[in-house]
């Protein structure tokens, strides 16, 4: 047992107080590792005295969704509401044989349902304002997440579309070079011959003023076909799906011209690529 | 013993037990004064009520682990809730920070119960308290509030108020002192 000293009673009160810190606060946490009786009634002392500190601040009503919350987690099932009228400090002496006595407990108990069904309706009116919002909220995730479910199957279904031109038995590729100012872009086309469709991908394009737009022709017998219009996105590339291609063995060349918004019957504009 | 701690200690006995019922009874009891502590360790409302229902919930999951023979039930609580509300301003990022936010949000505490809903005798302790803390000077007070509700180390304080570190023990040791005195006579 550690002796107790009155430098050890100088340290105490700091010490419950939570003040204590460097060589004083070792010092005093030695002395009570070595398990001082006197130090711990001390400390249990200065407890109650800090109770009292901590119990000098203004009382806070909390909010019935915190009571709520707090029996919900703890798993009560049907907790009882809290008192909505003062608790008395001590109970009312009622004097004998008087007859309104009789009267005042359906009045008492009157009050208290009255005063427990405004509670209710407060903290019912509280709930439905929260599941509102919760029901809000659900609603705008759900849609949010249709709308991706829609966008996963569109790009699930353009996959599926080129795999399918792709992995044809007869397919062919076709790579398209850049020419003129774009030297540096590219292009390919896939082509299944039998189906009768291509998808092409562009590369590397630039981006369109509004009034302008790509277009993609195959080049059968020396004659233009438009295999239709497109627009690249920022970074530079492109899918256009060909779903008739006719007679695909005579095709001799693709092209992409730069051609007014909406595209033409017959090419005019400058050719970026060719292949 | 009076009848009302004793009492408070078989609710306690109770909800180590798994009674709900008593729960929501000590939450009744003394959820306000918990409350208000919080407040004044926070500042900010919201965040107390939330330390609030961690609170109760490691007074409902370690109910068993209370010592009637340490601590009033109230006593265990609120040293339980200052605990958890320091360590919360130690997580905070800045001393700054946090008092910019207190001065903002300390308007909201106003909103106490009224002193007629309030058990007569919690008046009573706080007009007591009131008065013990009435017979410190200024500075010892300052001191002990520094280091109770905001956590600070005798050198902490000694740097936020830029006096000695000698004074600031002194002051504090005094000023507990004094504080016993008051409260017991």
């Amino acid at each position: 047992m550690a002796d107790h000293t009155s430098r050890h009673d100088e340290l105490i009160p700091a010490y419950a107080l939570g003040a204590l810190d460097g060589d004083d606060l070792r010092e005093l946490e030695g002395h009570l590792d070595a398990g001082c009786a006197e130090c711990r009634r001390q400390l249990d002392l200065w407890q109650g005295d800090l109770e009292e500190l901590a119990a000098s601040v203004p009382p806070v009503e909390p909010s019935p969704e915190t009571r709520r919350r707090v029996l919900r987690l703890a798993g009560v099932p049907a907790a009882a509401p809290p008192p909505a009228t003062p608790r008395p400090v001590a109970p009312r002496p009622i004097a004998p044989n008087r007859p309104w006595r009789w009267l005042a407990l359906p009045a008492a108990a009157l009050l208290a349902l009255t005063a427990w069904g405004a509670w209710r309706l407060a903290s019912l009116g509280e709930e439905v304002r929260g599941l509102r919002a919760e029901r809000d909220r659900l609603a705008q995730q759900t849609a949010a997440l249709d709308r991706e479910l829609g966008l996963a199957r569109a790009d699930a279904e353009r996959m599926a579309a080129t795999l399918a031109i792709v992995s044809a038995p007869e397919s062919r590729t076709i790579q398209l070079a850049g020419l003129g100012s774009t030297p540096g872009a590219a292009g390919k086309t896939f082509v299944d011959p039998k189906g009768g469709r291509a998808v092409f991908y562009a590369f590397d394009l630039p981006t369109l003023s509004a009034d302008k737009t790509y277009q993609l022709w195959w080049i059968a017998e020396g004659r233009p076909v438009s295999a239709g219009t497109f627009q690249v996105d920022p970074n530079g590339t492109a899918r256009v799906a060909v779903d008739r291609v006719e007679n695909a063995d005579d095709i001799q060349a693709w092209a992409v011209t730069v051609e007014p918004a909406g595209g033409v019957p017959q090419p005019t504009g400058e050719m970026v690529l060719k292949g | 013993m009076d009848p009302q701690p004793v009492r408070e200690i078989e609710l306690m006995r109770r909800i180590g037990a798994g009674d709900g019922d008593a729960l929501a009874e000590v939450f009744d009891l003394h959820s306000p004064v918990v409350l208000g502590l919080l407040s004044r360790i926070l500042g900010r409302r919201s965040e107390a009520e939330e330390v609030l229902q961690e609170v109760f919930l490691q007074v409902w999951m370690q109910a068993d682990r209370y010592e009637p023979e340490r601590a009033s039930p109230r006593g265990w609580i609120l040293m339980l809730a200052r605990s958890r509300a320091l360590d919360r301003i130690r997580r905070r990022e800045s001393s700054r920070r946090r008092e910019e936010e207190a001065a903002e949000d300390r308007p909201q505490l106003r909103a106490v119960r009224p002193v007629g809903t309030e058990r007569l005798e919690e008046v009573e302790r706080r007009s007591r308290i009131a008065s013990a803390l009435g017979v410190l000077s200024p500075e010892q007070r300052r001191c002990i509030e520094l280091a109770f509700f905001e956590g600070l180390t005798h050198t902490q304080i000694a740097e936020r108020l830029e006096a000695p570190l000698g004074t600031i023990k002194s002051r504090i040791l005094l000023g507990m002192n004094k504080l016993r005195q008051a409260l017991s006579a």
